[in-house]
């Protein structure tokens, strides 16, 4: 089913990927990584210090071995979530080092919360895998961090995860700790991120990790984007041109590395904010961005990535609602596959909320059922029905509404629905506050999964181990 | 009147007009305190006032920086540490294994525009290099951008070095994922979570 609702001109996308040739071979991308350098030079890649140009052919050829869809497994198989096609997978917030309370204080996030949260996402009706780093914790030793995350990810959850993109080693530990699991990383068994930095380049970190995971075939999301008027022109078009040209770049040495390598295309874009040169990124330019990389993803034939629910807000007000529910409804309609981000940010992505992460969890299952397709069945017709009733029509007695009353439309765990005097009455009536019931309950009905006690304590080991080198 | 003039040309953003009427004034005879201080100098204060307020944007600013620093280019030849009283030296960059740079960016060219010398060391700074920069030129401030949390420990490393170096340069910090409190925790002699709060602290640490 197509959900576009960008639909640009062929002969625009065709200049945004003339453009971006153009920038590749006579500007380049910057890749600051000897191996990869290498392996650009190996495949007849013309370099200049750091620098990589492409020709047409390289592009064409890379874009040639990706496949447009894939499977992710997931620890419980059930849980597998595929990525392509119509399906459209969200995951939490992904990066913030601070959580914000319902007071509207500001802290710093710790591996607790790393651990709560991964309990709202197993207990999720709505999410469809881990974004792992759902806080970056700042109480444990910011070199194995990565260690405690995944630990923390794959003993509470049992669906699938993202590995860790941030260094060589991290993304080495990631398949490391899924070949205990899996017995092997033959097959994708995590996802990771790697974002590039505008303009036209990489940072070193992110090459390296990109090659780590495109060496074991592990899918990965290639990821850009602009500050409109900072890191790239004021004007969208140019910084669609930097971005997709920097993203494609990257795309084409994961399938020098390895063709077949899954990929996830990522673009986005936001404003500056002007008064201040800030970042910003729940704006209707962003919104925009995300409908804009669906065009991209279809013109590549590539399954794409967007911003899940974001706001600039820092509590549960009309602003959080207002650009969250904008930013997620582009995705849901315009056919992202993947929308990271999907519950629980303020503030640009520099924060997350317990209750804010409720309350997106109701958006995305609104979400998910704005993009249910309609049925057209006999069932769904109903004709019989509707002529034995004609005018007499009462259809709240019938049998076929009562055998659907409670899966045919979505029902709100957050939102209310009642009458004025009853909302007059309720407690606690705040949203942020009804929320935390929701949380209190969720956290104290989760179970952890099952795993196998020797493939739990190998774990267990292995980031004892490496904490303590 | 012509200094109200170069004042003007700043809060155009002409850089043209500043640089040729702040050439009529040095060939005139005017004092080279008067021309920098009121003329140029002055003009970038009422300009971090009209941003402060949000009257104006940033882009804006920036040119208003540009203008100013062409006038300032003219002056240059002309200034010596006796003449003009430097307001002092500040030493900024990007910590080391960070390449982010936009934030950092707009604090050096306020700091010029408040009449600092500011030398940017770029990204991706080991302490050391911070260290030898800021003994080199005499710093009164060395100024520490992060934007990663990964990368916040050599903020930390970058602090210590400086302290332990025995020079007399105070050190502050910013970027996203730092606090006040963070800028406490390591001993840090000041932060800002923006640029305009940048400036005014680097006035304060100065005149201490």
């Amino acid at each position: 089913m197509n959900r576009a609702i960008i639909n640009f001109e062929q002969k625009s996308l065709d200049t945004i990927h003339k453009y971006s040739l153009e920038l590749l071979h006579d500007t380049g991308i910057k890749f600051p990584s000897e191996k990869a350098l290498g392996i650009f030079k190996k495949h007849g890649f013309r370099t200049d210090g750091e620098m990589v140009f492409f020709e047409e052919k390289d592009i064409q050829k890379a874009l040639e071995t990706i496949p447009s869809v894939f499977t992710i497994k997931a620890r419980n198989p059930e849980k597998d979530i595929r990525i392509g096609d119509d399906s459209y997978m969200m995951a939490p917030g992904y990066g913030p080092p601070f959580i914000i309370e319902p007071s509207g204080e500001k802290r710093n996030a710790v591996l607790d919360d790393v651990q709560k949260f991964c309990k709202l996402v197993q207990t999720s009706k709505y999410l469809d895998f881990n974004s792992s780093i759902v806080v970056q914790p700042t109480d444990v030793p910011q070199e194995t961090a990565h260690l405690d995350i995944l630990l923390a990810t794959l003993l509470l959850t049992d669906k699938p995860i993202m590995g860790s993109s941030v260094s060589e080693t991290a993304a080495r530990d990631s398949l490391k700790l899924a070949e205990m699991i899996w017995g092997n990383t033959d097959e994708p068994v995590m996802i990771s991120l790697v974002d590039s930095l505008s303009p036209l380049q990489y940072a070193g970190e992110m090459v390296d990790s990109l090659m780590v995971f495109a060496e074991s075939g592990q899918p990965l999301i290639v990821h850009s984007s602009c500050s409109l008027g900072s890191t790239g022109p004021i004007t969208i078009a140019g910084s669609l041109v930097i971005s997709n040209a920097t993203t494609i770049a990257g795309i084409c040495l994961t399938q020098l590395i390895n063709p077949g390598t899954p990929i996830v295309y990522g673009l986005g874009g936001s404003p500056t904010e002007m008064k201040t040169g800030g970042y910003i990124n729940a704006s209707p330019e962003d919104a925009k961005h995300v409908a804009i990389v669906t065009a991209m993803g279809r013109y590549y034939n590539i399954p794409c990535r967007s911003q899940g629910a974001l706001t600039e807000s820092f509590c549960l007000d009309y602003q959080a609602g207002m650009e969250s529910a904008m930013m997620l409804t582009v995705a849901a309609l315009s056919g992202v596959h993947v929308s990271l981000h999907a519950c629980g940010t303020y503030g640009s992505m520099l924060a997350m909320s317990y209750e804010k992460f409720i309350a997106d969890e109701a958006l995305c299952g609104a979400m998910k059922k704005l993009i249910k397709p309609v049925e057209f069945t006999d069932d769904a017709f109903t004709m019989d029905l509707i002529k034995e009733l004609s005018t007499s029509g009462n259809y709240l007695m019938e049998m076929h509404t009562m055998k659907r009353c409670r899966n045919e439309f979505f029902i709100p765990d957050l939102s209310i629905r009642t009458m004025h005097n009853k909302w007059v009455d309720m407690e606690p009536r705040d949203i942020t506050l009804r929320a935390a019931e929701i949380l209190e309950k969720r956290l104290a009905e989760y179970e952890k999964p099952e795993i196998d006690q020797d493939v739990e304590k190998r774990l267990v080991q292995y980031v004892k181990e490496r904490k303590g080198a | 009147m012509s200094i109200k003039e170069i004042t003007q040309g700043v809060l155009t953003f002409d850089a043209a007009k500043v640089k040729e009427l702040t050439q009529t004034e040095l060939d005139a005879g005017t004092e080279i305190n008067s021309i920098l201080n009121d003329g140029l100098i002055g003009a970038m204060d009422i300009v971090g006032k009209k941003f402060s307020d949000g009257e104006l944007f940033v882009p804006e600013m920036l040119q208003a920086a540009k203008a100013m620093k062409a006038g300032l280019e003219v002056l240059k030849p002309h200034l010596s540490s006796e003449a003009v009283a430097s307001k002092g030296t500040i030493i900024i960059g990007t910590v080391k294994g960070d390449l982010h740079d936009i934030g950092k960016n707009l604090v050096a060219m306020m700091m010029e525009g408040a009449g600092f010398d500011v030398v940017d060391l770029g990204v991706d700074i080991d302490s050391d290099k911070f260290v030898k920069a800021a003994v080199e030129h005499n710093a009164g401030v060395v100024a520490i951008s992060a934007l990663l949390t990964t990368t916040m420990p050599a903020m930390k490393a970058t602090v210590i070095a400086v302290k332990e170096a025995g020079i007399a340069a105070k050190t502050i910090i910013g970027g996203a994922p730092v606090t006040e409190a963070y800028a406490d925790q390591i001993g840090a002699d000041g932060y800002s979570d923006d640029a305009p709060g940048a400036v005014e602290l680097v006035r304060k640490l100065m005149a201490t």
